[in-house]
């Protein structure tokens, strides 16, 4: 009797603990989930009461109908394959040089980081600032040409600009994270290759490189979920010009649903944008792990 | 001898390129703090010089057009709803989700983390429906309670994972001394997870502090709920071709984040750090 009564009040202490976070996460996540899925079935304009049911048409009408979305996929997967590559090259390049010993390594550090803590709008704005007043003083001064490009204007540079301040502004994130890993290697495994003669670079590509597998997979990830979501800096360094050239899916979704009130259109390409994330992300996660090195 | 010289040559080449390299990455925030002090027309001859003299005009008309007491009231009031909501939930249930396994919990605890894989945007839309209908958009608060549900599903991944690393005996001797569940999780467990607690509040004032869409979305339509990042999204906006006021309201919005940065940069990188090889 006394065992049961004691039984039943753990079960409502678990119910209690769990229930709060539980709810939570339902109506944040699951309810505008299921929505999704089910206006995506749907013509709605956002006001009106009652969406009406229209089967699949809407992801007929996204590739079908116009260019937009499935180019806004185009440049969301061109801008996550550079920002992958360059975000964690650069990264690792820097990592390994600010792991030297030397005074004021902690103090470089810090300044790589500084553009990590800021809003990514207000990033995108410093940039917007340097591309057409910056660079037109530079182009005076130096005379170089290259100033004096149309970076924001130009549909092709555009492009490049928008990845390059989009590195710029994480790339403090993954170097601290290569950082750790370079920490935590096992030194005695690199004194014995220095022991055993290597060079500076047979040491980094044959020992440093493999050993520092879980930090990359981290980091690949990361900036793969992160690319994917680009957002921010792209409205407010080019709000998808010129010429639609820079839209990403997400602002893509954003414009489709809050600027042309196509509530339905934009449901269903959120879906489809769910779908992608989820398999790329699963599909590169699954890939890197098994090529990490246990030691 | 000879060789150790060119390696000395060769280390001070390195610090000196290195040092360079870093100068030039922060250039661009020095920059915005530089531009935020010189009048117009100073800008517009040269936006890359130093200022001939501090404009500090700038930041009382800025301070005083955006009401940037209020923005930052907004933005502590937002950042510390959410985090307090947070850790408080997330923590209370990946401690029983570790401690009690049953059928129940284990499903508890996949649907509270599954939500990790929906990306934002895929919800965003019919999230505004949702939050209209419970009355939660449009509100400094409300926005807050947004957080939690969002926060949530890492945080609690997070907290479960490093609970395992606590031993269940402390909650045993806990139980002989006479403690209810309750006790024992606020005054023994509670402050065994601070390590990992400091790296949730990092992670998650960072992302609620800057965030953009989600305020955006729920709290943009009225002056007084606005956040810091909305209101210099709007000013900056406004004042397209005004750079120095733009340049001044960018500055009064960063500022926080790099001040507290400068303080706490230690624990800061640290709880970045954390929080991305667990999650």
């Amino acid at each position: 009797m006394l065992k049961s009564k004691r039984k039943r009040k753990e079960v409502c202490e678990t119910v209690l603990y769990t229930l709060p976070a539980l709810l939570l996460v339902t109506l944040m996540m699951y309810i505008p989930f299921v929505m999704s899925g089910y206006y995506s079935l749907t013509k709605w304009n956002g006001i009106a009461k009652d969406a009406e049911f229209i089967g699949l048409d809407n992801f007929v009408t996204i590739f079908s109908k116009s260019r937009d979305f499935t180019d806004s996929l185009l440049f969301t997967g061109k801008y996550t394959f550079l920002f992958v590559i360059l975000s964690n090259v650069i990264a690792l390049f820097l990592a390994v040089c600010l792991t030297k010993k030397f005074r004021l390594a902690n103090l470089m550090r810090g300044m790589f980081f500084i553009p990590y803590i800021m809003s990514m709008t207000i990033v995108g704005f410093i940039w917007k600032f340097i591309f057409t007043q910056g660079f037109a003083k530079l182009a005076d001064i130096t005379g170089w040409a290259l100033w004096d490009l149309s970076w924001l204007g130009s549909p092709s540079l555009a492009f490049y600009s928008v990845v390059f301040v989009g590195v710029w502004q994480s790339l403090g994130f993954y170097i601290v994270l290569y950082i750790a890993g370079l920490q935590a290697l096992p030194a005695d495994v690199l004194e014995a290759a220095v022991v055993d003669g290597a060079s500076n670079r047979q040491r980094f590509f044959r020992i440093t490189l493999p050993l520092l597998g879980p930090s990359m997979t981290t980091c690949v990830f990361m900036s793969l979920t992160n690319g994917l979501k680009v957002f921010d800096i792209i409205l407010a360094l080019t709000k998808g010009g010129p010429g639609g050239a820079t839209y990403s899916v997400t602002l893509q979704i954003y414009k489709e649903a809050f600027q042309n009130n196509n509530y339905g259109l934009g449901s269903a390409e959120s879906i489809i944008y769910f779908l992608v994330v989820l398999i790329l992300t699963q599909l590169v996660l699954r890939v890197f792990s098994r090529r990490e090195v246990d030691l | 001898m000879h060789t150790k010289a060119k390696k000395n040559i060769q280390k001070l080449l390195f610090f000196i390129i290195l040092t360079l390299a870093s100068l030039i990455y922060i250039y661009p925030v020095f920059l915005m703090f530089m531009n935020s002090l010189k009048p117009f027309g100073e800008i517009v001859r040269d936006a890359i010089a130093l200022p001939t003299l501090p404009e500090w005009a700038n930041y009382s008309y800025v301070i005083d057009k955006i009401n940037y007491f209020r923005l930052f009231g907004n933005n502590v009031i937002i950042t510390v709803t959410g985090i307090v909501g947070i850790v408080f939930f997330s923590s209370a249930a990946a401690y029983i989700l570790d401690r009690r396994t049953s059928r129940y919990t284990r499903i508890a605890y996949l649907i509270i983390i599954t939500p990790m894989l929906i990306p934002f945007q895929t919800i965003m839309i019919t999230l505004l429906k949702t939050m209209n209908i419970v009355h939660l958009s449009g509100s400094k608060l409300g926005l807050g309670f947004q957080y939690w549900g969002f926060g949530i599903p890492m945080a609690t991944f997070i907290y479960f994972n490093f609970m395992k690393t606590i031993p269940k005996e402390i909650d045993e001797s806990a139980r002989i001394d006479g403690a209810s569940t309750t006790v024992t999780f606020f005054s023994v467990i509670f402050p065994l997870l601070k390590s990992v607690t400091v790296t949730v509040i990092v992670l998650d004032v960072m992302w609620i502090w800057n965030d953009f869409l989600l305020p955006l979305l729920m709290v943009n339509s009225n002056n007084s709920t606005k956040t810091l990042v909305l209101a210099a999204y709007t000013f900056v906006g406004q004042m397209n071709t005004k750079w120095h006021f733009a340049m001044t309201a960018m500055v009064l919005a960063v500022t926080p984040s790099i001040l507290i940065f400068i303080f706490l940069q230690k624990y800061i990188v640290e709880g970045v750090v954390a929080g991305a090889v667990k999650g």
